[in-house]
């Protein structure tokens, strides 16, 4: 029996070019064809031929989008792009190719169904009418499943569908330094296009166990807290979790800002939020100057879920160009809980059954596959490394909800702030006891390390005592003598948004604070007298200074003078008082 | 060996069609190139259309429909015995550690079934684990079955990290590491770690983690599990094996259980929970010829203990060792909450009465001060009686001396790690049970090893540390 293939055309074919057909049917699928012809005023200049699922499109505009393809494969080539575009003018001729075409079942809430494309693939990117795009997330038997990404009221039931045979993926390149794009890689900062230099799937596999080394390198954020309990390595996860409202975009954002001049590219992922956030967070790293290493990705709130799913993988698919480069590169996701959310939107939509809080079951993976692509490559992959700071938002305080939790236990530790600190002047907002970080202590300075000390324990052994003494009357002299000392070096962690704090100087802090020279200093007096304190070791002490800034290390005998001259600096400000 | 092809894709789960009468068995492993790659995927269950609904090993990036599959009539099998050892593998028994193939003589089906009834062999000998908290009120069992819970970030991958240098490094056998959807980063620390100390010339270690898709992250406990039976059945050895984390294997088969077909039970988890675990937990076992002791971590989510996951995995062990983020919020590390742990063999025909009664006692204590608690949170210290006061001064002691230094925690703690024997655990707390430690300060207690520690803390704190 013979299959029967449809022409469609202004005019029947003549028998002999009815022969022509045949043959090339025959020498195409190695079977006998019967030709039905069926008018149509579609094609002008040309006809279009259907084969099962397969479209042979051989009108004008069908020969006009072959050379378009043809051009922009060009473009997406590295390289002078003007001869790259002569000779690929001069070798184009158009061919009989066959395409796969689909048609449109239903199409609402972000997500259509689409018939036809038998050989579609999981997580290709179809092409619909006006230009909108789409992922295929399921292939049923008779159908394709696939997330619209862009306005679906351009969809319409019937319109035609096609195949791209690319999966989903970003545009990367050294141009996107400096720009705003949106979750697909187009630009929307309204500077023009963005010249790029090669196309990266948003889904791929994380560099595997052998492909990693230790993190070891420091990445320092400028703020005291963090730096010196809380350290944060090249490669690591660190989560930034904690109320709305309690600065965790303004640490990201310093973190950002203090890579300065310190070549490490950061990408700024804006997942739901507000677009005017996104552009005054823009106009803040613009005004500091560190735009020029930046990035930022936006899916804001008004974006389909769809999109704003996407983006944090197209962030990291952008972020692996330059790790894989050998570059470090500093990656914060402003935040993942809006990213669960439209997940758990999409994933509803397209009919997964729903979990703990109605998210669907592989929400974790959702985030793991995304963090796991953070890491510090080993030598043999070039040495780059990926620094990931996600962000999440928790509600009332609780950081045992599922997201919370789920994330925390992907991440290398969390930084944990808190509304009540917050308001009570306590910024950053850090909460000792529960914030961690697995591997920085390997990644700190060693006059980092050696400086901070057993900071972190007695800060949290010291929030321990405040709750249970805070109705005692009679304390004992040990117990009071923490407490004051607890209390002094919690003001001294305070730290004005946006003044990163050179690295001599928060040594200089800590070797001063643990040696408990601020002990007997009012409180209010402790930001003053830390001041002058370090400007009077700056001057005391240069070359240690400069010792700790340029190679971060600290011998104990330089220890030792620090904390002599600190001593000293403190007996001369009693004797002043006092004379 | 037979060929079928792709006729549904959805998340990781396939269903491929045979011609009639040629379906593969269910747990048959079949394979598929895609874009260049071979990937593997396992017969689930058997559907309409002559089908079989396969759950992928990988990625589903790829696939589409009409692609050819071929079942060779086989489950996926792994490499065991001798050639394993210092070795890293992936799901399907693959090395990942950049080195040669393995050759092994034999290779072993990754399902099998549970010993049976009679070959099974009660633990009952304590062994010492050179954590204070643990040996002295959750003792392990040799060949027991141990388990670590803990919510996020409480410090279970530090514990087991801490066991397996306490014990792999003294143990002497072989050991096998299975690390279930954590970190990658743990295991490249892991293993240049074991490199470094040398145990890893008697460690297999096996990865899934959670980058992969949910069917490697449901099957590589298996894979690890299969390694070890066979030094057990073989061999008659003693094998050590480490599981991190149990609970990412229930996590995985719930992400795939509704792509499935199977109507979701409670929380969202898979209606199969119980069985699924069990027939896992049931092969974990010492029998008559060799023992496994085995020690999970199991990551509780949401800081839920009654969730079904780790619920379900509570009645499977001899020892639980809860670790709990109120403590870790003190800053006492390991944060095992007291009051929560139990161990079966804490009886005093096992552990010795001495033993016995001192972790009793302690155990009450903590107790009483627990409840007089939220006295001190309404009225203060001042309110209570005498007697009372005393509790609580001994009580907070022992809740600081529970905690110790940890050696793989010396880089972020800067303070080295110690091993305390039993013998000197029960010392220390003698001495604050009966008094003899009253007069030392609270401080002196935390973050030291054993009572020796705790006076020359005691000194140099007097002393103001200078």
């Amino acid at each position: 029996m013979s299959r029967t293939a449809y022409l469609y055309a202004a005019l029947p074919p003549t028998k002999e070019q009815e022969e022509r057909f045949l043959a090339f049917l025959k020498e195409r699928y190695h079977e006998e064809f019967t030709l039905e012809y069926r008018e149509s005023k579609a094609y002008p200049g040309g006809f279009r031929l259907e084969v099962g699922a397969e479209v042979f499109d051989w009108s004008l505009s069908g020969r006009f989008r072959q050379l378009k393809d043809a051009l922009m494969q060009a473009i997406g080539e590295s390289g002078d792009i003007i001869p790259l575009l002569r000779t690929r003018l001069d070798e184009w001729t158009p061919k009989a190719i066959a395409e796969e075409i689909g048609t449109v079942i239903s199409v609402g809430d972000g997500i259509a169904e689409v018939s036809g494309l038998e050989h579609a693939e999981y997580g290709e990117i179809l092409l619909f009418s006006a230009g909108i795009r789409g992922m295929v997330l399921n292939l049923k038997r008779e159908s394709v499943g696939c997330i619209l990404f862009g306005d679906e009221s351009a969809v319409s039931e019937g319109s035609a569908v096609r195949r791209t045979k690319r999966r989903a993926g970003m545009p990367v390149g050294e141009r996107f330094l400096g720009r705003v794009v949106g979750a697909l890689g187009d630009p929307v900062d309204g500077m023009g296009e963005i010249m790029a230099e090669g196309y990266r799937p948003v889904e791929a596999p994380a560099p595997g166990i052998i492909d990693r080394q230790p993190v070891n390198k420091p990445l320092e954020t400028g703020i005291l807290a963090i730096d010196s309990m809380f350290p944060i390595g090249r490669g690591q996860r660190e989560l930034i979790i904690g109320d709305r409202g309690t600065g965790k975009t303004a640490i990201a954002l310093d973190a950002i800002l203090n890579q300065k001049d310190k070549n490490v590219v950061c990408i700024y992922v804006a997942i739901g939020q507000k677009a005017s956030s996104v552009a005054r967070l823009v106009e803040t790293l613009r005004s500091h100057g560190a735009l020029d290493h930046t990035v930022v990705v936006n899916a804001s709130a008004g974006e389909s879920a769809s999109l704003q799913y996407i983006a944090p993988y197209a962030g990291c698919a952008l972020g692996e160009y330059f790790m894989e480069r050998g570059r470090d590169v500093l990656i914060v996701y402003d935040d993942l809980s809006k990213h669960a959310v439209a997940y758990r939107a999409l994933s509803l939509l397209l009919g997964r059954s729903p979990g703990r809080e109605a998210y669907p079951g592989d929400v974790f993976y959702l985030h793991s596959r995304l963090l796991e692509r953070a890491a510090h490559l080993s030598e043999a992959r070039g040495g780059g490394s990926m620094t990931a700071l996600p962000i999440v938002e928790t509600q009332g305080g609780d950081v045992s909800a599922y997201i919370p939790t789920n994330i925390i236990s992907i991440t290398d530790g969390q930084i944990f702030l808190e509304s009540s600190l917050f308001f009570a002047g306590q910024r950053p907002a850090v909460n000792v006891g529960l914030s961690v970080s697995r591997v920085g202590g390997d990644a700190q300075t060693e006059a980092m390390k050696r400086a901070s000390g057993t900071l972190r324990l007695d800060l949290a052994q010291y929030r321990e005592i405040e709750v249970f003494t805070q109705f005692s009357s009679d304390l004992d002299e040990a117990t009071r003598l923490q407490l004051r000392y607890g209390h002094g070096l919690m003001l001294l962690l305070r730290q004005k948004q946006g003044c990163p704090i050179p690295r001599h100087r928060q040594v200089f802090t800590l070797i001063a604070a643990l040696r408990r020279v601020m002990q007997d200093v009012e409180p209010d007096e402790i930001p003053a007298f830390t001041e002058e304190l370090l400007t009077y070791l700056e001057h005391a002490a240069p070359e240690i200074a400069e010792h700790i800034r340029q190679e971060g290390k600290l011998s104990p005998e330089d220890k030792a003078r620090i904390e002599a001259l600190s001593d000293q600096f403190l007996s001369d400000r009693k004797a002043r008082r006092e004379g | 060996m037979t060929k079928g092809v792709i006729v549904r894709v959805e998340g990781s789960v396939v269903d491929v069609a045979f011609e009639q009468g040629k379906l593969p068995r269910i747990r048959e492993a079949l394979t598929v190139r895609a874009g260049g790659r071979q990937l593997v995927m396992e017969a689930a269950r058997h559907v309409e259309g002559n089908a079989v609904r396969c759950i992928m090993l990988g990625g589903s990036e790829g696939l589409a429909r009409g692609m050819e599959v071929i079942a060779e009539g086989r489950t996926i099998e792994v490499p065991v015995g001798e050639g394993t050892l210092g070795r890293m593998f992936n799901v399907l028994g693959e090395p990942i550690d950049g080195g040669e193939p393995v050759e092994t003589e034999e290779r072993w089906s990754i399902h099998r079934s549970a010993p049976s009834f009679e070959e099974q062999s009660p633990a009952v000998e304590l062994f010492e684990t050179g954590i204070k908290v643990v040996d002295l009120l959750e003792p392990y069992a040799k060949g027991g079955k141990i388990g670590l819970f803990g919510g996020a970030g409480v410090g279970k991958t530090v514990l087991i990290q801490e066991l397996i240098h306490n014990i792999a490094t003294e143990h002497g056998g072989y050991s096998i590491f299975t690390g279930v959807g954590e970190r990658s980063r743990e295991g490249n620390d892991l293993w240049l770690e074991m490199k470094e100390s040398g145990v890893l010339n008697k460690t297999a270690l096996v990865f899934g983690q959670m980058n992969e898709a949910p069917g490697v992250r449901m099957r590589t406990a298996l894979t690890g599990l299969t390694m070890a039976e066979y030094f057990r059945d073989r061999e008659n050895k003693d094998v050590l094996l480490f599981i991190d984390n149990i609970f990412r294997f229930v996590q995985a088969g719930s992400e795939v259980s509704t792509l499935l077909g199977r109507m979701p039970s409670a929380v969202g988890y898979q209606p199969t929970l119980a069985q699924e675990m069990g027939s896992l937990q049931e092969r974990i076992t010492s029998t008559r010829s060799g023992s496994v002791t085995s020690v999970q971590a199991v990551y509780v989510p949401a800081d839920d203990l009654t969730d079904p996951a780790p619920a379900t995995t509570f009645s499977h062990l001899d020892a639980t060792t809860v670790l709990s983020r109120r403590i870790a919020e003190q800053g006492i590390y390991p944060a095992v909450d007291p009051l929560e742990s139990t161990s079966r063999i804490l009886e005093e025909d096992v552990v010795g009465k001495e033993h016995y009664t001192i972790a009793r006692r302690v155990q009450e204590t903590l107790q009483k001060y627990k409840e007089l608690q939220d006295i001190i949170a309404i009225l203060g210290m001042e309110e209570l009686s005498e007697e009372d006061r005393l509790t609580v001064a001994r009580a907070r002691k022992m809740q600081r001396f529970l905690s110790q230094p940890m050696h793989v925690a010396e880089k972020f703690t800067g303070i080295p790690g110690v091993y305390v024997p039993l013998k000197e655990t029960l010392k220390g707390f003698a001495a604050i049970l009966n008094g003899e430690a009253d007069g030392l300060p609270e401080a002196a207690f935390f973050n030291v090893g054993t009572l020796d520690d705790v006076y020359k803390k005691a000194e140099k704190l007097r002393t103001g540390g200078k």
